[in-house]
């Protein structure tokens, strides 16, 4: 996948890790990538009874400042795991 | 969907209509036969494993819809896929779809407009005896491979020698086997292969009546015979206002913004050359315009310096 560039300074897994922890309750996120790129696994029971569409929403709606303007630090999430304990 | 739909929105509703109008319906980065981003591909090509036809909106032809679908259905990527007007998901959900079978089951599901699913069958592909011959040769005794054509979604036809995969569709040709996965195979209903030997080397030649409309090279002879002619059609220059100002071929019009406005009022059947000086900047835009739905575009080839050099000595080269 192509290289993106952001003006994000920082960790930006770090980030996405701690938007993920601080939005969804009793969740851990596993994160890798670069370059814009990332593979994201969320293990929360707040997606319990949720679509993968509506969980995913979730996950989207929790690292959505980091997806937003013309040069995000996420510049898209190749693949996306909503996990159930 | 009434959390969506805000009937005050003009995008909004535009996005309403075209669900409302197709069953299926991708909004995506390009179009079908040209995706621009790895994502829209990878649907493409699992939905052309279903589905003969399906509406594709390219995104990426409209800012204000770009991000109205993002708002539409609460969801921050392109591509999106919906079904009955119903979000499905995007890349990474209609993936994992795929592979459990729910996709399968969700578009054969009350199919009615929009292109029914059929199981993938065999296509009719016809081999001549010389390109049986040629691969019978490359294949050499009791191989256990065998050729395989590859039709991604641009139609850039690939043939290698390969090993069998599970899904694959067979095409029997006089004792030869040919493979295809199943999206190839949904792009190769009346495919003839040939084997063609000119000067030197011999090599396959592939025609494919399923191709989308491609740039057709023009010659400068070619050209001057049009015009001669009177044949219908437009002649765009391409180049810098500074460069017509040096030399310019009388009947081309200008693509400046006045220009493109004219042209895009046009049929898209309307035959377009597109002509600059050497004939690469020309290419990159005749390609452009193919990829909006005008389907008989030429690029003059070696540009207006060709035409100096060939046809009108009068024009300057520079």
């Amino acid at each position: 996948m192509s290289h993106h560039d952001t003006d994000f300074q920082g960790d930006i897994v770090a980030a996405i890790v701690s938007a993920i922890r601080s939005k969804i309750a009793n969740s851990q996120a596993e994160v890798s990538g670069g370059g814009g790129h990332y593979t994201i696994a969320v293990t929360s029971p707040a997606f319990a009874g949720l679509g993968r569409v509506d969980a995913q929403r979730l996950v989207y709606s929790a690292i959505a400042h980091l997806m937003a303007g013309d040069a995000p630090p996420v510049h898209a999430v190749d693949s996306l795991r909503t996990i159930v304990p | 969907m009434s959390n969506l739909a805000d009937g005050s929105n003009p995008t909004h509703e535009h996005i309403s209509q075209v669900l409302r109008e197709n069953r299926v319906v991708l909004f995506m980065k390009g179009n079908r036969h040209f995706p621009q981003c790895g994502f829209s591909a990878q649907v493409v090509n699992i939905l052309d494993e279903f589905l003969p036809t399906y509406k594709t909106v390219n995104v990426l032809s409209d800012p204000a819809l770009r991000d109205g679908i993002k708002a539409y259905s609460n969801w921050p990527t392109i591509p999106q896929l919906y079904v009955d007007g119903k979000f499905v998901g995007g890349c990474d959900i209609v993936r994992d779809m795929h592979g459990s079978g729910e996709l399968a089951a969700l578009l054969s599901e009350g199919a009615s407009s929009g292109g029914s699913p059929v199981t993938p069958e065999a296509p009719k592909v016809h081999l001549s005896p010389a390109a049986v011959g040629a691969f019978k040769q490359a294949l050499g005794e009791g191989a256990s491979e065998h050729p395989r054509l590859h039709i991604p979604a641009n139609f850039e036809h690939e043939l290698f020698i390969d090993e069998k995969q599970p899904d694959d569709l067979e095409v029997q040709a006089d004792g030869l086997v040919l493979l295809l996965d199943p999206a190839s195979a949904r792009r190769a209903n009346g495919v003839r292969i040939d084997y063609v030997t000119g000067t030197g080397q011999g090599g396959f030649k592939i025609d494919n009546p399923n191709s989308p409309p491609r740039v057709q090279p023009l010659s400068v002879k070619g050209l001057k015979g049009m015009l001669d002619r009177g044949d219908t059609f437009e002649l765009v220059d391409v180049r810098t206002p500074e460069e017509r100002a040096t030399a310019r071929i009388a009947a081309a019009r200008h693509l400046d913004d006045e220009g493109f406005e004219y042209l895009q009022g046009l049929p898209k059947d309307t035959p377009i050359v597109f002509h600059c000086h050497h004939g690469m900047r020309s290419r990159a835009a005749a390609e452009r315009f193919l990829s909006t739905g005008f389907t008989r575009v030429f690029n003059l080839e070696g540009g207006i310096d060709a035409w100096s050099n060939e046809i009108d000595p009068t024009v300057p080269r520079y």
